[in-house]
């Protein structure tokens, strides 16, 4: 393999925390496969964002600020993409398991012949070719997988999962040209902020997720402000999304997302096994819900029997105080 | 309009896995299989469109599977799809993710379609890549995770979800749309079409049939390899306790949460 490039996800110029973890992830097997780590944004900001990563080891930052990705749905990337891969030949390819990262992925990968390993939560180099680990079957099976027979190999990376290290590299800047002579059609005409800035339940560090013993909507407040205090994403059960209570967008589980945060803090929630599937690989696991026949019980670090709306925001007021924010 | 949907036969997840030690391959014939429950929300989609185009549009399912493939096949049936096309051939076992989604775009250009619908993901897998890479296949545009798809005059509009909010965006047709949960609520088969299901067609397709390269197929044609799987053990349980009051309950939380160093 010739580089190793690393797809960096930027709107506006603001960027991902996954970016960092993987500019620092894809630097350290680049390093040791002696192949020069490549980064790469696209789209207005392209250039703010690429400051940014000088911050990170990575040898060269690619900015396609002229890519006009805001304007059509992924294809311009798709395009730029393919270009800078074709000039750079055999090449290690990562991508942020987000939904455009997924569809980069695998469109780049078509084009190119290349095979994919999706969720990624490890990579290290053996004998001289890159290795993932990648959770199967709702993290009930870790999967050991490598590439054969692929000129060029796409990872797709899941958020969490590697260390983001502040240690810049040569951050060697370049710029990198719209796609030339080229007609899109799947046009973005709106783009919607439904909750800027906010970190999602799958990248964040700490996840406090409500369930059905919520009761309704009008007691998320509990869960917001725990979550708040403890600087993490709100999730939920599928039983509070169905019930409509909060979007399906924070639900956690088999048809909503898979999470591995650092600590995850179930609240009024059983702990169904299609509830198990998507947070079981958090690194801690806290569990309160007033039934003690809970399953969700059985598989948490510690489980507090009693009334989640005494001790959920009593929690808050403590995790407050010892961070000397209340 | 021709709406085919593409659906995957998965393990029921209440089930007990086991992989074969040869190949690292699930032991598939030992569990229940289920419809993929990520499929449902497409699907129901598609019925919906159906519905609200009338005319002379019509749902296909389309799976690649074994011959087991046909019962999950037969679900979308009584869920209301006109018919069905099951790609069943002995050389696409051990296909990746990119290799089936070779395969599922060949088996369309065979069927034909002005809209595909897919779910976003299965349960086994959980790659999410198989919907954009039948799209790239077959040159049409990729609008995945659509929460709301409107069709009309041969145009297509879905709402994106994205991470902090969704994107409008408009297509002309032929295209492929993935289907998120948050699009509607998939219907429960009625019994009228549990039984009409018996009488829809299941076509047979093979690998000849819609002309696919071998060589792109199965374990020859996958460029991932598994070189081992490990079933992951279930957690150690932990201490439960029962408070007796909240500040008991916080502190005992907050304790463990210092003792543990994650916060």
């Amino acid at each position: 393999m010739n580089a190793l490039v690393i797809f960096v996800e930027q709107e506006q110029g603001a960027l991902r925390r996954i970016g960092f973890e993987m500019a620092s992830k894809g630097a350290e097997i680049a390093k040791v496969l002696a192949i020069p780590s490549v980064a790469v944004v696209l789209g207005a900001g392209a250039n703010v964002a690429a400051e940014q990563l000088k911050s990170t080891p990575v040898d060269i930052i690619a900015a396609g600020e002229d890519v006009p990705v805001e304007k059509y749905l992924l294809d311009p990337a798709v395009d730029a993409l393919e270009a800078l891969l074709k000039e750079k030949g055999p090449s290690y390819v990562l991508f942020p398991a987000s939904n455009a990262g997924k569809d980069l992925a695998a469109r780049v990968a078509v084009r190119l012949n290349a095979g994919v390993i999706t969720e990624a939560t490890e990579l290290s180099v053996v004998d001289g070719t890159l290795v993932a680990q990648s959770p199967k079957f709702g993290g009930s099976a870790i999967a050991t997988i490598d590439f054969k027979d692929s000129t060029y190999a796409v990872v797709l990376c899941r958020p969490n999962s590697f260390a983001a290290r502040k240690e810049p590299g040569k951050g060697e800047l370049i710029t990198l040209a719209a796609p030339a002579g080229k007609t899109y059609v799947a046009v973005i005409e709106e783009r919607v902020a439904q909750e800027a800035g906010a970190v999602g339940v799958d990248e964040a560090s700490v996840v406090v997720s409500g369930g059905r013993g919520l009761g309704g909507p009008e007691h998320f407040d509990i869960i917001e402000a725990l979550a708040a205090a403890l600087g993490g994403a709100v999730g939920a059960s599928r039983a509070a999304v169905d019930a409509g209570w909060i979007s399906h967008s924070h639900q956690v589980g088999q048809t909503g997302k898979s999470v591995a945060p650092q600590l995850y803090i179930a609240c009024g929630i059983s702990g169904a096994i299609q509830h198990k599937v998507g947070m079981r690989s958090s690194g801690t696991i806290v569990a309160i819900n007033k039934d003690p026949n809970a399953p969700i019980f059985e598989f948490c670090d510690l489980g507090v029997v009693g009334d989640i709306f005494q001790i959920v925001p009593a929690l808050t007021q403590l995790v407050k105080e010892r961070k000397g924010t209340g | 309009m021709k709406i085919v949907v593409t659906v995957k036969q998965v393990p029921d997840t209440n089930a007990e896995k086991t992989f074969d030690p040869a190949n690292n391959r699930l032991n598939r014939s030992t569990i229940e299989n289920v419809l993929n429950p990520f499929d449902e929300y497409a699907i129901e989609e598609a019925l919906r469109l159906k519905e609200k185009l009338g005319g002379d549009t019509t749902v296909t399912v389309l799976t690649m599977a074994p011959e087991s493939g046909r019962d999950v096949v037969r679900k979308a049936l009584a869920m209301g799809a006109d018919s069905a096309a099951l790609l069943s051939d002995a050389a696409v076992g051990g296909s990746d993710a990119m290799a089936t989604a070779y395969a599922l775009a060949q088996a369309l250009k065979k069927t034909g379609f002005d809209l595909i619908l897919t779910g976003t993901q299965s349960t086994d897998a959980i790659c999410s890549i198989v919907p954009a890479a039948i799209a790239e296949h077959l040159g049409v545009p990729c609008l995945t995770f659509a929460k709301k798809v409107t069709v009309s005059d041969g145009a297509i509009e879905v709402q994106r979800e994205t991470e902090s909010g969704y994107l409008r965006v408009s297509a002309p047709l032929p295209a492929l749309v993935s289907v998120t949960k948050s699009a509607n609520e998939p219907r429960y088969p009625s019994l009228k079409g549990i039984m009409g299901a018996k009488k829809k067609e299941i076509a047979p397709l093979s690998l000849a049939d819609i002309g696919a390269d071998t060589a792109l197929l199965g374990d020859p044609g996958s460029r991932t390899r598994v070189t081992a799987i490990a079933p992951v053990g279930p957690r150690p349980k932990g201490t439960v306790i029962t408070a007796a009051d909240a500040t008991e309950g916080a502190r005992a939380v907050i304790d463990f949460l210092v003792a543990k160093k994650v916060i």
